[in-house]
């Protein structure tokens, strides 16, 4: 089974704006790029036990309420109509995502967690329609986003 | 001789850097990133200094190399103007393509300054940011490059290290081959006898072959990791070292500095 947290800033997002400033005035968006948020993405895979349940308890250790919203989806993972979700996740080792992996395994007794996968979801909100929507988070996630020799990314429209 | 210190939001070692700039006998400013890129072309060399540019977003350097003054530091490094990045500025410079510069013109990101990884015994035994001093060997001939212009081959220099993204990776094949074949390695890390050791703490951050400084092919853009501005006096050593305690002796570091210099003098001429 595989618990996805999707965990967002309830504040505003200080790295979205940036990347929203960037992406208007330095890389010349203005026009077609509307908004720009952002996500952390966290996968949780485990071998037994109510996913329900689990979910409920890894969002209590993950997310801290004071300042994140949350959402859970159980072995599946959507996005809403309106932005073009871009996922970057390093494809190098990921160091973060182990450190959670073995917290939640040893520290906090979870046996049951096989793995844990981290990532970045950007939501970019265009003034286009969806194929030339699609092409240019493309372009926007090779120009800014990721750096190849580390980073992956993947439009999950 | 006049260096810009260039200044971005977050940077924070700007000022350190041109004490030591101006310690050799250049002249120096900050040289703040919202400043028209075209009175760049006023200076003689540039020293992008160490910090976290705009926070680290996206990730480190990534957001500072999309300025304006990179562009025209890009003109300015075609000129043959010495430019040295240290930490937070190496990151910059790889992320704007100007290092290790193997497709010039194009821009292009060819390797990532990526999260530390500290291996021992095949084991990893630490992640993130980690300072301390380290040796570093100087694996280039002298006058390959503009910040190492006056270090002979083999010299050792000690000089502080602070990131938490300094692990030199790349997807390239054949990259590192290059850099190699091509002199483009300036520095590794290296223990106190200058063994090239690839497993920390000698490797502090887990960096591909130890690296710790590239420079261009043609020579006048270097990149490092640690810090040469935290090491220019023997005064900042750490207590330990014996040198820490005797009066006006120059610190390690002050040989990068030197070296801008006596580039300048020499190519400029």
């Amino acid at each position: 089974m595989l618990i996805n947290l999707r965990v967002w800033l309830k504040i505003p997002d200080a790295e979205a704006a940036t990347v929203k400033n960037t992406l208007v005035r330095r890389l010349s968006y203005g026009k077609v790029l509307e908004d720009v948020k952002k996500e952390r993405l966290i996968s949780i895979q485990v071998d037994s036990g109510d996913p329900e349940e689990l979910a409920r308890a890894f969002a209590r250790e993950l997310v801290n309420e004071n300042k994140e919203s949350h959402k859970v989806l159980i072995d599946r993972l959507e996005f809403e109509e309106g932005y073009v979700p871009v996922k970057v996740a390093l494809h190098i080792e990921d160091g973060e995502a182990i450190a959670i992996r073995d917290r939640l395994r040893k520290r906090l007794g979870y046996q049951n967690v096989v793995d844990v996968k981290k990532a970045t979801v950007w939501k970019l909100y265009f003034r286009l329609l969806r194929p030339e929507a699609e092409i240019t988070a493309r372009e926007i996630a090779e120009k800014l986003l990721i750096n190849p020799h580390k980073d992956s990314y993947e439009i999950m429209m | 001789m006049k260096i810009a210190v260039m200044q971005f939001p977050g940077t924070n070692c700007e000022f350190e850097t041109l004490v030591s700039v101006k310690e050799v006998g250049m002249e120096g400013e900050i040289f703040r990133w919202n400043r028209p890129e075209g009175e760049m072309s006023g200076f003689d060399g540039f020293i992008i200094p160490g910090g976290f540019s705009y926070q680290d977003r996206v990730r480190a350097g990534a957001v500072a190399s999309k300025e304006p003054v990179l562009k025209a530091l890009k003109e300015e490094a075609a000129l043959g103007k010495p430019i040295l990045g240290i930490c937070n500025g190496f990151q910059i410079l790889v992320e704007a393509g100007l290092l290790p510069g193997l497709v010039p013109g194009k821009g292009k990101v060819q390797m990532a300054l990526a999260q530390n990884v500290m291996v021992s015994k095949g084991e990893i035994v630490r992640r993130g940011y980690y300072c301390d001093w380290v040796y570093l060997r100087h694996d280039a001939s002298s006058r390959r490059c503009s910040g190492s212009y006056q270090i002979e081959m083999g010299a050792l220099l000690k000089i502080p290290i602070a990131h938490g993204e300094g692990n030199l990776v790349t997807a390239s094949p054949g990259l590192i081959k290059k850099l190699n074949d091509q002199e483009q390695v300036v520095f590794r890390y290296c223990d106190r006898n200058g063994r090239v050791i690839d497993e920390f703490p000698v490797n502090v951050n887990g960096s591909t072959e130890s690296i710790a400084a590239i420079c261009n092919p043609e020579g006048n853009i270097l990149g490092m990791m640690p810090h040469p501005e935290r090491a220019f006096f023997a005064w900042q050593l750490p207590s330990f070292d014996p040198r820490k305690h005797r009066p006006n002796e120059p610190g390690p570091g002050r040989r990068i500095f030197e070296s801008m210099k006596r580039y300048i003098e020499v190519e400029s001429c």
